[in-house]
Order: C-alpha cells, then structure tokens, then sequence
C-alpha cells in the first residue's frame, strides 16, 4: 500500500538565462521535448507515484501555466477528493527566496492544514526526470528523518519529502527561525532535524540556463536518455492536443530527430526537437534546433542551432545561425524576414 | 429537458466482416484509420463540428473496446451534462434479448432515447465511413424543401455504382426510384447511409415496420420503399466532398493511400474542422540516424530506424534498421524487425515482424495483404 504523500510544486522560480523563454511564461511552462512543459515531468512523477493531491504555487507570468494545466484531466488529477491546487502569490512584491518559499506557503496554510496525507514532497518545477517518490519514501522512514532531500550525483535535486505536520511547522515559525525556504533549514546547523540525502537513480537535469536547456534538448536524441525518461509504467503526461499525425512529403529529409504531430516537413531536419504543429517548407535545412509549437519556416531557409519559440515565422531564405555554445533564441510571435537578416 | 431539434442516432453495430481479421475482435467503427484516428472519430468530429449534441450510439457486434473507446464522450467535446453521446447496446426486455436485427429495428428499439428528446428531427448515421460533412446544411436542406426524408446522395463511379443503393431522382432532387444494389443501375446517385427524418413520420413508419412480420427491418430495404411506395416526399442532398466506405481490406489500404495524395480532399490539417480522437499519452516520434522518410503519415509514439515511403504509421509503431515499408499501413504497436521489407500491406495491431520477413503481392496482382499473426504463421510454414 502506498504510503499518502501530498504534492508540492513551487513554480515560483524564474532565471536570468532563460528569460527570452519566459516573456509569456513561467519556467514551470516552457515547452520541452517536442510536446512537453517542464512541469510535466514532475507533475508527471508526483501522480505515478500515486500522489492524489498537488498544489502548485505560481507567481509570475502563470496564465500560460494555468492554460496548460486546466482542470488537472490530463494528470487524472480532476477529482472529487484531492486533486490539483493553484495557489498564486498573493503580491508581486512578496520576496521569494529558494524552493518552497515558506512566506508563500503561510497564505495557503488551509490548505496544509486541511490535508490528510502524512507527508509532502515539496519539490521545484524545472527537473526533467522520470522516477517514483515512493522508494525516496520508504528510506525517510526507514532512517527515521525528518528531512530527506533528493539528490542526483551527489548535488541537490531541491526535491525534500518531510512529514506535512513538520512543513506546517516549518511555515508557522518561519519569523521565528530564520527559515524562509527548505534549503535554508537544510543547510541550517541550528536545529536538531535528522536530514539525510536520497540518491535518485536515472537520469535528472535541472534546467537553468539556456544552454543547459539547449544541450538538455538535444540529448534527447541521445536513445540511452530517451529510455530513461520515456519509460511505458511512467507516462510523461501533458496536455493533449486534436493534432493529426505529422506528414511527411516526398522530399522530407529527417535524421535524428523528434518530431511531435500536426507537422508537414516537406524539408531537412537533421538533430533537432520539432514541436507540435510546425511547418517546414521545401529546400530548408534544419540542423542542431528547438523549433517550438506552430512556428513556420518558409522553404530554401537554413536554420542551424536556434531555438524557435511558439509561433516563429521565418521568411523563405533566411539563413538563422547561431552558436552550439550559445544558440540563437526567438521570442514567441516574432517573425524574422528575409529583408531583416540582409 | 430543453428541446432539442435534431438528434443523431449512430449506427455503429458492424461486424465488417469483409475485414477479416481485422474485425474478429473488434466492430467495424473502432477500426484505425490514418495513422491516429478510428473509423467512427469522423462520424463523432462531423456530429461535434455541425453542433449536433445529442448521439446515441448504437453498438452490438463486439462491443467492448468500442464502448471504452467512446467513454463518456469527452473526445469529441460530447460530455453534455443534457444529452451529449450515449451508448445504446441491445438489451432485455423482460421477456426476451431484442438483437438489433436491421438498422430500422435498432432505431425503433431505441424509441424511448428519442421520445426523452422529442425532436422534430432525427439524424441517422453509419459509423463506417471516411468523410466530412457538415449535417447542419443538410438539416437546412431538409427544412427548407419541407421534405419528410432526406437521403445524402454522391456520385460514385458507374462501374462501382452496382455495389451501392442507387437513387433515382427527378430535377428537383425529389427522389422516384430506389434501387438497392441493382445489376444495371440507372444512375450513380449512391445513397450514403445518412438519413433525416422528420421524427413524426420516422415513428409512425418504424411503428408499422415493427408490426410487418415479412420486414427485415432495414431502411434500405424496407423504410425507404416504403415511403416512396406511400408517395411521401424524399429528397436527395447531393455531397461533393471525399467519401468512402472502407468496408474491405483493399478499400481502408486505399483510403489511407489517399490521405498521402498531396491534393488529398480530406484535410486532416483543416484546423475549422477537427477529426477529434482518442489521444494517445505517447512521446514524440523519433526518426533515427538510419533513417529515411517519405511521403508518409506518422503518428507519435513511432520509433524509425528504417526507410518508411508512401505509409501511414500509427503510434507506437517500431521500424528496425535496414527495413523498407512501402505502401503500407502500420497499426498501433506492431514491432517490425531489421532487414524487413512490406509493401501493399496492412499489418494488424501489435504483430511482431521477425528479423528477415519479405512481404510483397505477386507482380501483377493488385492484392492488399493483411498481415496477422496468422499469416506469419502460414508464411512460415511455406
């Protein structure tokens, strides 16, 4: 029998880097992966681990996130009991320091209060993972901790499971101790807490840079990665979209690449995560890109190592050439001519 | 309740028996079709998209997967909390089973679903047919000619016309003659199998074709004769798009076929006129180093590593290295080894392909091949 643990998504958190992402958006909803938003990775490990009742915290930039997340159906998260909690900030000008910032919290201390389950993993929205809560779990108890903090090779995957009486605790002396997030009562030695490390097995990346998320998505072509994160008894869930199958025409060239539905390639894909709904024209080559939802490259253009966002259109003969180590970023709706580039 | 003008009510009993193994477990509407959908997500999206609420879904041969399938009808958006899509298996009466023994018969077995509605107009459709239409014009059709029925109506080949209930209609459409799938057709009207009724006639003539011992209860065969018989006005609607009853292996190969065509008439990617489906949770398709694609429809969850030319590929499909698919259709799961080369075939859901296998109709022969597990067997023992 699983043990109860309540869900705790703290979607809070933004990043410098990855800014030219997160003009619409929080970084919980940044496309990733062809057909994904980040937080559905752990949305995703929080429900196959048998976790009935998530609450996300959003704070900035959350109508996207909200867009995507509904009423929960997707995660099977729309219940009578439990289910899917969004609880924004109550002001803009409250200071968030770290994961699982207790100020925050403390507006929607009802809802802790009123949980039933006897622990919480309280985690962040930017790892992309596939694993199961329940064996990190089954080691807290185990070892008696009070604290446990996932980690992935030895560094903080800023994932904590503790019992949810201890987090009310944590929350309601928060002036009192200092503590304004987990990582501070983890890195604190001036209390008595039993903290232990849990090693996740796998494969886990935080993204926190443009480039991390570059080269992240890119190593999903990568098949030893692709196994790991697409594994059939833990489905990735996101939102589903009415697309048909992608088609292909007669002279499509595509190696090495993921492709989601809705596409017509008539052109050269080569490496590269082609979201859903993207068209390709004829004569373009693709190569080392992120083409994200609905975007359109016109025919004879050539795109290597640049990150489209949603709703990009690139005018026939464009050339777009950006860095392996620093790729060329697009802001969502942009349009980039074939005058502009000259 | 509110009153509702029209409700459709949904044929979806079929064996299919012309699909062979295809349907030994399966009824006819829950078929694959083009790479993600079923057969009968065109007749839902078409009912969805002409905002008709009300289907009920009428189901008997193998009925399992197909009432999973269609759930509550969240899908198509059908979950209305009045009306939306409902199931409508035979059932007991308390002192016989009453089988759907014709489509006339289900309908009238169906009588109360309908009498909740009490609509001025009742819609019938099958659920094995490939199109697009709106039924809100054609309900406009019917309206404005005053007509008791409408029949919908396209022209198909003269040499396919014998296959087909020809309708015989004067200049104003007014239909005089109907022939059910006569030797020498006199037109090529085909009737589609979808019927408007004005509620009030279809109840008196379902009523009286209950009580006839020597009815088979079918409105091709029985109904509409009669009310032509009974001079009652019947109007055919003519329908131009792309249709096609895919009741036999060759014809769902080449139904397939057609949505490769790059002027193919039915637009998957007309986002005004979605084809809703079950949507499969399944990662994006990978397309491998090894890999070659072309001309081709492919669905997510697909893994290449093979050349893949003019085929349409269901989710969760795997094509090893070195492998070539032609022409083919690959439905969901199947597992096709290295080395492997298929062309004109439909391979079954989650059949295994062994390392090595060459399937191919003989030169001239125009066959379409339905690989099972079956057939591998025979093939293996040849």
């Amino acid at each position: 029998m699983n043990k109860s643990i309540l869900g705790v998504i703290d979607a809070t958190t933004s990043n410098v880097s990855l800014e030219p992402l997160l003009t619409h958006r929080s970084l919980a909803a940044v496309p990733f992966g062809g057909r994904y938003r980040l937080i559905d990775f752990i949305l995703s490990n929080m429900v196959n681990s048998g976790i009935h009742s998530v609450a996300i915290f959003p704070k900035y930039q959350y109508r996207s996130l909200m867009d995507h997340l509904g009423s929960g159906k997707n995660w099977d998260l729309n219940r009578k009991r439990d289910g899917l909690f969004f609880f924004p900030s109550p002001s803009f000008e409250a200071e968030l320091s770290g994961i699982g910032a207790f100020n925050h919290f403390s507006h929607h201390i009802d809802y802790f209060e009123r949980s039933k389950q006897e622990y919480a993993v309280i985690s962040n929205c930017f790892t992309v993972n596939t694993m199961n809560f329940q064996p990190a779990l089954e080691k807290h108890i185990q070892l008696g901790s009070d604290i446990t903090e996932l980690r992935h090779h030895a560094k903080s995957l800023q994932m904590y499971i503790l019992k949810t009486s201890l987090l009310i605790d944590l929350i309601k002396t928060r002036k009192r101790t200092d503590f304004t997030c987990m990582r501070d009562v983890v890195e604190s030695s001036t209390h008595n807490y039993k903290i232990s490390r849990y090693e996740v097995p796998g494969f886990a990346k935080m993204i926190d840079s443009i480039e991390c998320y570059y080269d992240m998505s890119l190593s999903l072509l990568d098949p030893s990665t692709w196994k790991e994160l697409f594994m059939k008894d833990y489905p990735i869930y996101t939102k589903v979209k009415d697309e048909p199958p992608t088609r292909y025409s007669n002279g499509a060239v595509v190696k090495n690449s993921m492709v989601a539905n809705g596409c017509v390639i008539e052109g050269h894909v080569e490496n590269s995560i082609i979201f859903r709904g993207v068209k390709i024209g004829k004569g373009a080559v693709i190569k080392n890109s992120i083409i994200m939802q609905k975007s359109t490259i016109g025919s004879n253009c050539s795109l290597d190592a640049v990150i489209l966002d949603k709703d990009v259109k690139v005018e026939s003969g464009v050339s777009l050439i950006g860095k392996h180590d620093h790729p060329l970023v697009l802001q969502k709706g942009s349009t980039q001519g074939a005058l502009m580039s000259s | 309740m509110v009153k509702v003008n029209c409700v459709a009510m949904l044929l979806a009993g079929g064996k299919g028996s012309r699909l062979n193994s295809l349907t030994q477990n399966l009824a006819k509407p829950a078929v694959p079709f083009g790479g993600k959908y079923r057969i009968i997500d065109f007749t839902l999206s078409n009912c969805t998209n002409s905002g008709i609420e009300n289907v009920g879904v009428l189901t008997q041969y193998q009925p399992l997967l197909l009432h999973s399938y269609i759930g509550i009808g969240s899908a198509w958006d059908l979950d209305r909390k009045s009306g939306g899509v409902t199931v409508l298996p035979p059932y007991t009466e308390s002192s016989q089973v009453r089988w759907y023994s014709g489509t006339a018969s289900a309908i009238y077995q169906n009588f109360n679903y309908l009498e909740q509605f009490d609509p001025e107009y009742v819609l019938i459709l099958s659920g094995d047919h490939i199109y697009k239409m709106d039924y809100s014009e054609m309900l406009d059709y019917h309206i404005s000619r005053n007509a008791d029925t409408t029949i919908s109506v396209i022209e198909v080949p003269w040499d396919e016309a014998n296959r087909f209930g020809i309708m015989n209609t004067n200049e104003n459409m007014e239909i005089i003659e109907f022939q059910e799938k006569p030797e020498f057709p006199k037109n090529n009207l085909a009737s589609m199998g979808i019927y408007i009724f004005k509620w009030s006639v279809l109840k008196d003539y379902l009523e009286r074709d209950n009580e006839n011992p020597d009815s088979s209860h079918d409105f091709g065969k029985d109904i509409i004769p009669l009310l032509l018989q009974e001079k009652k006005k019947l109007i055919a609607y003519p329908f131009s798009g792309y249709w096609k009853d895919v009741g036999t292996v060759s014809s769902l190969w080449e139904a397939n076929m057609d949505l490769l065509k790059e002027d193919c008439e039915l637009n998957l990617f007309d986002y005004d006129w979605r084809i809703y489906s079950v949507n499969p949770n399944q990662p994006p398709q990978f397309i491998s180093e090894t890999a070659v694609v072309a001309e081709s429809l492919i669905n997510e969850g697909c893994v290449i590593e093979g050349e893949v030319r003019e085929s349409v590929l269901f989710q969760g499909a795997h094509i090893g290295a070195d492998s070539k698919i032609v022409k083919s259709v690959i439905m969901p799961d199947a597992v096709i080894g290295k080395d492997v080369y298929i062309e004109r075939a439909i391979v079954s859901p989650s059949v295994r392909i062994p390392d090595g296998t060459h399937i191919y109709p003989d030169d001239d022969s125009n066959e379409v091949i339905l690989v099972t597990e079956d057939y591998l067997q025979w093939k293996k023992a040849q």
